[in-house]
């Protein structure tokens, strides 16, 4: 096994010049340290929910709870009008919702948690925010069993275009993933993004067609003030998803806006991260 | 690149500025080291102009003091953080240790940590696999590999953490200053097992105060003085002139500084030089200033030989000497006759409030002097580190006289 290894090893060679540092995220290098991404997504997960009396059934209490909050407040004293019963309405929002609020959460204060580590080794410290993304999956997954719990429980048919759904969940993916490593590239150099975060996820949570349909919004916004709703890049997000199960009158072009977002966001904070990482344990 | 070179360096410098977030991420050593000197500038040079190469299989040590820059060297060697200027040529995978257990978490079990740190550490998650028992034999804590490491006792978690090190197979090697902890049983063998990797071929990077240690397991070593290169040479020749660039600090120690803390420390030695002459009165001299008031002001002398080690127990200031409240005060130790060996010594000294054991001061490798014993007759002369200190003695002789039967 060693001689294996030390072959591989010998043809390493690496070069350090102050001069010269790539402004362009190393991916084959990220792929180098999968395992090292394995571990600790692993590790979170297995810490999550340690020494807790519930559990796992934590991930499944909160979105429930959440959940019957939002149908008393706007199912019933708002009293919103839905195609499909509240609740499942609800539910599809609170799918997307969930994953991003936890990744945005978790990912924002993820480099200054591990400053012991980056302070004392090297990996590439996109694998930090990277492992919360995954860890959240888990969150996920549990919101989208009941999610397809509760369409059995209505009767409710997916519609011809679940086959997008996918796609649309993938584009969340990436929205929570973008958000994230701008957060917690931020959050290194600016210590307030600790606080603007917990006020982002409150906020979102009404600026994000989540307990109301996209429509409502578009009925009593300007067009200026629409466009400005889908730069929200979970908006878009939100809206598609649910379009793609129940079906019904398509989006409008407006959710591109978001789509467009997603891109811009991603690819800039990857850009913008691979611009701070090299300082990272300077600042911490 | 030649094929024989490990590493090359050169023209490597690294900036700190030192702004209100950054001093955080400075070790205290080098943030308290650079405002003694000048606080107003918020530039600090950790490391200036440095060029070196260093030949595969070589075993390194990296010898200085506190805030020399030997931490910086290796983080920027580790990739941690990148240098302000100059170019670094690494030939071969580098795995950096540069503290022991990075990334432990106190919830999991020992097997779990195992894993975990030998992935932050650069193994892939089957070479752990295939080393696990190895890393458990090592560690000795086999009873107790499935439960979690908080309820570790401090030195199992560090047997742990080491064991995990000791186990990693890179070509070039970084440690700092990792062998500090655990105990002198468990120190040895990991010494044994570096000694072992050197001698597989690989190349080691080594920093550590302990002189002994470098002077064990190194063959070549480097010498930085404020982020400056010295001189890169033999062991032998770089502890000696280690030795002596504390001479330049000669045997009285000075701080101006208006703050809390020790402010001049004096040896009267037999000659009145750095030079003492062996069994002869020896006075050490401690001024303290106080500008807020302390009660029961306790100070320790320690002495400290070549190898960095504490030869007699520390000298503590008993309770009832009231020598200070604030002001300045004076203590003076006298030693009537000194048994100290041939040899260069240091002094620390440390300064605390016993009452609540506040620590407020401590100074570390000052005033050094030299013992020579040519006043001290001996059949055979004296050697170096033949002892490490002489008793006074006599003989006694008993003699039962056969008497002869034939």
């Amino acid at each position: 096994m060693p001689n294996k290894t030390e072959l591989l090893m010998s043809e390493h060679h690496k070069i350090i010049d102050a001069s010269h540092s790539s402004i362009i995220p190393d991916f084959k290098e990220l792929y180098r340290y999968k395992d090292l991404f394995i571990t600790l997504t692993w590790r979170d997960f297995r810490v999550r929910y340690a020494q807790t009396t519930i559990g796992m059934l934590w991930a499944l209490l909160q979105p429930v709870v959440t959940l019957l909050i939002l149908s008393l407040v706007f199912g019933k004293f708002v009293g919103v009008k839905t195609e499909v019963p509240y609740l499942l309405f609800a539910m599809t929002g609170m799918t997307i919702w969930t994953y991003f609020s936890y990744v945005m959460t978790n990912s924002g204060a993820s480099i200054i948690a591990s400053q012991g580590m980056i302070k004392k080794i090297y990996f590439p410290r996109l694998i930090i925010p990277l492992s919360k993304a995954a860890v959240g999956l888990i969150d996920l997954g549990i919101s989208l069993l009941i999610m397809i719990f509760l369409m059995i429980f209505y009767g409710i048919v997916p519609s011809s275009n679940v086959w997008l759904a996918p796609v649309f969940l993938l584009f969340g993916m990436l929205a929570a993933l973008a958000v994230g490593i701008w957060l917690s590239a931020l959050t290194v150099r600016y210590r307030d993004f600790q606080h603007v975060v917990p006020f982002m996820v409150q906020i979102g949570l009404y600026i994000t067609p989540i307990a109301y349909p996209a429509d409502f919004a578009m009925q009593q916004l300007p067009k200026w003030a629409a466009t400005l709703y889908y730069l929200n890049p979970i908006a878009g997000v939100v809206q598609g998803f649910r379009w793609s199960i129940f079906g019904g009158e398509a989006p409008g072009s407006l959710m591109y806006v978001s789509f467009a977002m997603i891109i811009v966001l991603f690819v800039s904070g990857l850009f913008y991260f691979r611009k701070v990482e090299d300082d990272m344990a300077d600042y911490v | 690149m030649n094929k024989e070179i490990a590493i090359r360096v050169t023209h490597l410098s690294k900036k700190y500025s030192i702004g209100k977030k950054k001093v955080n991420s400075l070790r205290g050593a080098l943030a308290a080291n650079f405002q003694s000197k000048d606080s107003k500038t918020d530039e600090f040079w950790a490391l200036k102009d440095v060029s070196f190469e260093i030949k595969k299989g070589d075993v390194i040590g990296i010898i200085g003091k506190n805030g020399a820059g030997k931490s910086t060297l290796l983080k920027i060697l580790s990739q941690i953080t990148k240098p302000t200027t100059g170019r670094i040529e690494i030939n071969g995978r580098v795995a950096s240790l540069l503290e022991v257990g990075t990334g432990f978490h106190p919830e999991l079990t020992g097997r779990e940590n195992i894993y975990l740190n030998g992935t932050i550490l650069g193994m892939s998650r089957k070479e752990v696999s295939s080393k696990f028992d190895d890393i458990v034999d090592f560690s000795g804590v086999e009873k107790f590999i499935d439960t979690p490491v908080k309820h570790y006792s401090s030195g199992m978690y560090v047997r742990l953490a080491f064991a995990v090190a000791a186990h990693l197979e890179p070509e070039i090697l970084i440690i700092d200053e990792v062998l500090a902890v655990g105990d002198a049983e468990f120190q040895e063998k990991c010494l044994g097992k570096m000694k072992q990797v050197s001698e597989e071929g690989r190349t080691v990077i080594f920093v550590s105060h302990d002189i002994g240690a470098i002077q064990r397991l190194t063959n070549k070593s480097i010498l930085f003085v404020n982020g400056e290169l010295i001189s890169f040479d033999e062991t032998s020749e770089i502890v000696s002139l280690y030795r002596k660039s504390n001479f330049s600090h000669s045997y009285s120690y000075l701080n101006e500084n208006m703050k809390n803390g020790i402010s001049k420390v004096n040896i009267i030695t037999s000659t009145g030089s750095y030079i003492h002459e062996f069994g002869k009165e020896l006075k050490i001299e401690i001024e303290a200033n106080f500008i807020e008031k302390y009660k029961n002001v306790a100070l320790a002398i320690q002495i400290i030989n070549e190898e960095g080690k504490s030869i007699i127990n520390p000298l503590i200031t008993e309770e009832k000497l009231d020598w200070i409240e604030n002001g300045v005060g004076k203590v003076i130790c006298q030693f009537n006759y000194p048994r100290l060996f041939l040899g260069i010594y240091t002094l620390n000294i440390h300064l605390g409030e016993k009452s609540s054991n506040v620590h407020i001061d401590s100074i570390e490798n000052i005033c050094s002097f030299k013992v020579t014993m040519d006043n001290v007759y001996s059949d055979y002369g004296w050697f170096k580190n033949s002892a490490t200190y002489l008793e006074t003695h006599s003989w006694q002789t008993i003699k039962e006289i056969y008497e002869s039967t034939y």
